[in-house]
């Protein structure tokens, strides 16, 4: 794929200028650039928690365990993880629950997360093509909670706090890499 | 972006740019202190965000390209040649990986609505999704005219502008090398798309913009 466009077409197509390109960056320059800035965050705002997950998921890497991909379905599910949110926000908000569906070559792990007591989550999970698995619960600053699957291939955690967190999954024979699946919001 | 941004960026001031701390970064990273990386994370998550959503990834799908651009990052640590590169490797993987999403999201569209029209082996030319502008955020005439402004910009221009307004510091030579446009070796000169939007900007009336 090549990355790299012709750059001469925006020079010429800028048309004529009345600040100089080669002049250097003036007060005014910064001043319009900061606010930009701040137009660019209020129209897309980054996720509060996006840096603290990505730090995790950087902290994880070093399990060499390929990254499974998250599949999201169209509209009706697409918040998911936002609904999680607004439900930890919001104790009046709907509790219901969340599929969330992973992927990595021909595996596939679809977890399903509901309240469970004091406020915590209960994690039920299905993988499929169906194997002995062990399941590991990563948190930050908290210790690594393994389960295994039973021969269809569930598992379940039954009652974790609420947080990021990341499942990796291993088969138990040794068999093929070790899987994790993106930092999730719980 | 946090708050903090009241100050104007030090543009004329001396230091460090933000392509210069991720190579610093990736530099310690390598020797074993992750702090730096910690920081660059922190620092550099918006700019790979507004790229990739620049590419049409919708908001779920482009919070795991923005996580899994970052684990790349430590996994190909030692393979990565030259660490002056490297904020360049991050915004060049996180909009590789976003062209990904968005071919797959439109092959399973195409299986589902078999539309005529679809083009898979094109998805740069999707057009990048411009909000509209909104009244809750474009309050004052001031950002709707900046707005407007930009949009009357050649395409790469904006996703320079959004991204180096988005570094701490204006950062051209990094970040026009890494969408294609390189703007030169001086770093801190305002280059063609800014000047333009100055211009731009002065057509439309007698704005202070400090």
């Amino acid at each position: 794929m090549d990355l790299t466009p012709e750059p001469n077409k925006d020079e010429e197509a800028v048309g004529d200028l009345s600040f100089d390109p080669k002049g250097m960056l003036d007060a005014d320059d910064g001043a319009v650039l900061t606010r930009l800035a701040q137009l660019v965050d209020a129209m897309d705002p980054v996720p509060s928690d996006l840096v603290e997950r990505s730090l995790f998921a950087v902290t994880l890497a070093g399990l060499e365990a390929d990254l499974m991909e998250a599949v999201y379905l169209d509209a009706p599910l697409a918040g998911v993880r936002g609904a999680a949110a607004a439900a930890r926000a919001d104790d009046t908000a709907p509790a219901e629950a969340k599929t969330i569906t992973f992927t990595h070559d021909s595996l596939t792990v679809m977890i399903s997360l509901s309240p469970s007591a004091g406020g915590r989550v209960r994690i039920d999970g299905w993988a499929a093509p169906a194997a002995g698995l062990d399941v590991e619960l990563h948190r930050p600053g908290a210790d690594v909670v393994t389960v295994a699957s039973d021969e269809d291939g569930r598992f379940s955690f039954d009652s974790v706090e609420r947080g990021r967190a990341s499942l990796v999954v291993r088969r138990t024979d040794g068999g093929g890499g070790a899987v994790s699946t993106p930092v999730i919001e719980l | 972006m946090t708050g903090s941004r009241e100050a104007l960026p030090d543009v004329d001031g001396p230091g460090l740019t933000l392509g210069d701390r991720a190579a610093i970064a990736l530099t310690e990273y390598r020797e074993g202190n992750h702090q730096a990386l910690g920081d660059l994370v922190r620092e550099a998550t918006p700019l790979l965000w507004h790229t990739v959503r620049a590419q049409g990834v919708d908001h779920d799908a482009a919070e795991d390209v923005v996580q899994s651009t970052w684990v790349a990052l430590v996994r190909h640590a030692d393979s990565i040649a030259e660490p002056k590169a490297v904020l360049k490797w991050l915004l060049v993987t996180a909009k590789r990986a976003a062209w990904e999403v968005v071919r797959k999201h439109r092959d399973d569209e195409k299986r589902r609505t078999e539309l005529p029209d679809d083009s898979p082996e094109h998805p740069m030319a999707l057009p990048a999704k411009d909000p509209l502008p909104d009244d809750e955020v474009l309050r004052e005439e001031r950002d709707r005219l900046l707005w407007m402004s930009l949009q009357k910009l050649p395409g790469r221009c904006q996703e320079l502008l959004r991204l180096v307004s988005l570094a701490d510091r204006p950062d051209y030579r990094y970040i026009s090398a890494a969408i294609g446009m390189p703007m030169g070796s001086i770093g801190s000169t305002r280059g063609r798309c800014l000047a333009k939007l100055r211009t731009i900007l002065d057509e439309q009336g007698d704005f202070s913009w400090t």
